[in-house]
């Protein structure tokens, strides 16, 4: 073909943030090139075989990487990132809890002061600048809960668009047990339709949500909401299988083209007049790292030296406990019910910082096997022990909760100098390290989590702590990485953040950053709404900005 | 140039039960042949003896049925034929170590020791400290865990994958069944207030 591949805006990565970038601005008449590193997959892709799509990501792809707690320990070969690879990305598999950060998360050092250890830092926006992408993020995509209902939630304009879900017996459970502590149990707002709404159906309450994609679209994803929109528009030229290694710079400064391989692994290159970057918070510095060029040596966009830096991974206490009749938590969603009552910081705790937490019972086989490793007595894995705990699952009940852990400058995202990948690029290296802050929260947490249970009637309590991630890898470090963000900080200062308030790079004026990466702090609540507003919000201003011929 | 992917194959694709997968996908599967076969695929019969009577220690039979009668040893089998093709080798140096380290302590094959004396060359093969376990590149606990977590899946995977045979995994742990392609449950369900019935026919308790 004749000609340059070209286009207004190229879109790297297809999830919670790119997803909405592709959407708003292919509706507004921009031409845009989506790609994607991993297949398209359809409805009657997404199965509950356990086995196939969460131990062995069948279809959910696989990423080469290493990790190591901090510069002086061994680097181990395996993967610790969550992410999944296909069209829609990582919110393909989400639970879909649905939150809105409060007002005090937005300006962490300014409330907190400084923390010996932490790079703590304000986003350069404020709740308000967030308030009304928040409400329409929760409009397209659907969210149920009760705005009543939550007496701590932000102030909000609108109530949700659906009502919440009903209550399965395994939240009833929790829901005594938080009751009889003086805790107020509520809906987590979810994206999972509660009723019918906009084209998708009701959720039919199968119970795999969590690390599944949804056979039905009932569950709001990048792939049900965003990207029919966009080749509607007749704007999108979406690209599956299409691996990202490299962003070109031109003699201008400004990005010019965009490389990738393709399935065969043959080389393409898109020239697009702005980049969008969004392929999660490891994925988006790895591919900035990886393009460098005279003018960024470093890697593009790095005059900071920050890309990759200060990467946050949510921390996640889980607490399973049995009780003596039948919970059928394996029904409905899978995170249903929460407490935010513990939410904000309290000096009496001996750490800064919190979270919300909520009933979030196993629903699946396998993993209920994986919890046996730290079930009360348990000693060996294996045997008429492990068989009796293997009988207990009708009667489990687990929470989990998702707490802000701070930042701090050395846990980063950066090439690993030894370990290639197939095509002979470096592959993405986690350096990771707990604060001594995340550790007194995580503990804290658990114990509450824990006298939860006790009300609720437990029978016995348990944290698991299976040393495998994914069911079968060896743990390379405490924690988990299903919530990253942080490694391309939002800032009004350009040598201290990555992108501007607008996530827009301060190096490259038309370099755009838009999922996980930007966050300065990680919050105590599932990001992905916070993606996901923050992404119509600077969509939004993209459009009033080629209005202006600002771009 | 790449192909596009136009609206309307999206939708062409989409549909909420929408028959078979479209496009292919990278995986070969042992899928519902292995369901079907039990047939020796890759074990040799008396790899196939061995790493059974290891499956039926890890899971074993009691009031309930276990890895003997779920098959797990089938599921081993059509894994190392398909996608744990990779630990073939695991099993051949295993199956050899553990009859040395049976043999060793008990002047016998594994598959020809009491469940006791079974426990015992097990527990000392996952703890690393086996005598008779020749040095090579796979260690005891190595072996000792796979054969584990892949017990652990035959037993609790979906049957299509050859194991979990008559849903037994699924019966002894009281897991009702994949419930995304049959209607999910009602609220009624949910809350314990109708039944639940099961892939194995029977009803859930409530």
């Amino acid at each position: 073909m004749a000609g340059r591949d070209e286009c207004d805006v190229c879109v790297i990565g297809t999830g919670a943030g790119g997803g909405v970038m592709i959407k708003e601005l292919s509706e507004a008449g921009f031409s845009v090139v989506a790609l994607e590193r991993g297949p398209l997959l359809t409805p009657s892709d997404f199965t509950d075989d356990e086995l196939g799509v969460v131990v062995r990501r069948e279809i959910f792809g696989d990423q080469l990487e290493t990790s190591r707690i901090d510069d002086q320990s061994p680097t181990q070969i395996g993967r610790i990132n969550g992410s999944v690879y296909c069209v829609g990305g990582t919110i393909t598999h989400w639970s879909a809890w649905s939150w809105r950060f409060r007002p005090e998360e937005f300006r962490i050092r300014s409330v907190e002061g400084p923390i010996a250890g932490a790079s703590l830092a304000d986003w350069p926006i404020s709740y308000d600048d967030m308030e009304p992408f928040y409400e329409k993020a929760e409009w397209e995509f659907g969210v149920s809960g009760d705005a009543e209902a939550n007496r701590f939630g932000p102030p909000r304009k609108r109530a949700y668009p659906n009502p919440p879900h009903p209550i399965k017996k395994s939240s009833q459970s929790f829901v005594n047990g938080a009751e009889k502590l003086g805790y107020h149990p509520f809906h987590g707002p979810t994206a999972i339709n509660s009723r019918a709404y906009r084209g998708r159906p009701q959720c039919s309450y199968g119970g795999t949500c969590a690390f599944f994609g949804c056979p039905i679209h009932a569950k709001a994803t990048s792939l049900s909401v965003c990207i029919p929109k966009a080749l509607a528009s007749g704007n999108l030229d979406l690209r599956p299988n299409a691996m990202v290694h490299q962003i070109t710079i031109g003699a201008d400064g400004r990005a010019r083209s965009v490389r990738y391989l393709d399935e065969a692994g043959a080389g393409h290159e898109v020239f697009a007049r702005q980049v969008v970057v969004s392929g999660g918070a490891f994925g988006s510095p790895h591919l900035l790292l990886n393009s460098t060029s005279p003018s960024f040596p470093d890697g593009l966009a790095n005059s900071s030296g920050l890309v990759g830096k200060n990467l946050t991974l949510h921390l996640f206490p889980l607490l399973q406990y049995l009780v003596d009749e039948p919970t059928l938590g394996m029904t409905g969603i899978n995170l249903t019910v929460a407490v935010d009552d513990l939410h904000d910081s309290d000096s009496k705790r001996g750490f800064i910082r919190g979270g919300v937490f909520g009933e979030a019972t196993t629903s699946t086989p396998i993993s209920h096997a994986m919890n046996a490793y730290g079930f009360p007595n348990l000693k060996q894995m294996w045997g008429r022990g492990f068989k009796d705990y293997l009988r207990t699952f009708p009667r489990q009940v687990a929470m989990i909760g998702f707490l802000e852990d701070l930042p701090v400058e050395t846990n980063r995202v950066d090439l690993d100098p030894d370990v290639k990948d197939g095509h002979g690029l470096p592959v993405p290296r986690i350096t990771h390290k707990q604060h001594a802050n995340d550790l007194a929260m995580m503990s804290w947490y658990t114990d509450r989590m824990r006298e939860i249970g006790e009300a609720a009637g437990a029978v016995d309590s348990w944290v698991p702590d299976a040393p495998f991630t994914n069911l079968t890898e060896k743990k390379a470090m405490p924690g988990a990485a299903g919530h990253f963000h942080g490694t391309c900080r939002m800032g009004d200062n350009p040598k201290s953040s990555v992108v501007d308030r607008w996530c827009r790079s301060h190096d490259v004026k038309n370099l755009w950053v838009v999922d996980g990466s930007f966050f300065p702090t990680s919050g105590g609540y599932n990001p992905t709404l916070t993606i996901l507003a923050n992404a119509y919000r600077v969509a939004n201003h993209f459009i009033a900005e080629a209005k202006r011929l600002n771009l | 140039m790449p192909k596009n992917i136009t609206r309307r194959e999206l939708f062409s694709r989409t549909g909420a039960y929408g028959g078979s997968a479209i496009i292919a996908l990278q995986f070969p599967r042992a899928l519902d042949a292995a369901e079907r076969s039990t047939d020796r695929l890759v074990l040799s019969a008396t790899e196939w003896q061995t790493v059974e009577a290891i499956t039926a220690r890890i899971i074993p039979t009691d009031e309930d049925p276990g890895a003997m009668e779920a098959g797990c040893v089938n599921f081993i089998d059509k894994a190392l034929a398909n996608e744990d093709e990779a630990l073939r080798a695991q099993y051949e140096a295993g199956v050899l170590g553990i009859d040395t380290v049976s043999q060793t302590r008990f002047k016998k094959s594994f598959v020809d020791l009491n469940v006791d004396e079974q426990d015992t060359v097990l527990a000392s093969l996952e703890s690393g400290v086996a005598t008779g376990w020749p040095t090579g590149p796979v260690g005891s606990e190595q072996f000792f865990s796979t054969v584990r977590n892949h017990t652990v899946f035959g037993f609790l995977a979906d049957p299509k994958y050859g194991g979990n045979r008559a849903y037994v995994g699924w019966r002894v742990l009281g897991y009702p069944g994949s419930r995304h392609r049959s209607g999910g449950y009602t609220v009624e369900q949910m809350r314990g207030e109708a039944d639940i019935v099961t892939s194995w026919g029977g009803k859930l308790p409530r």
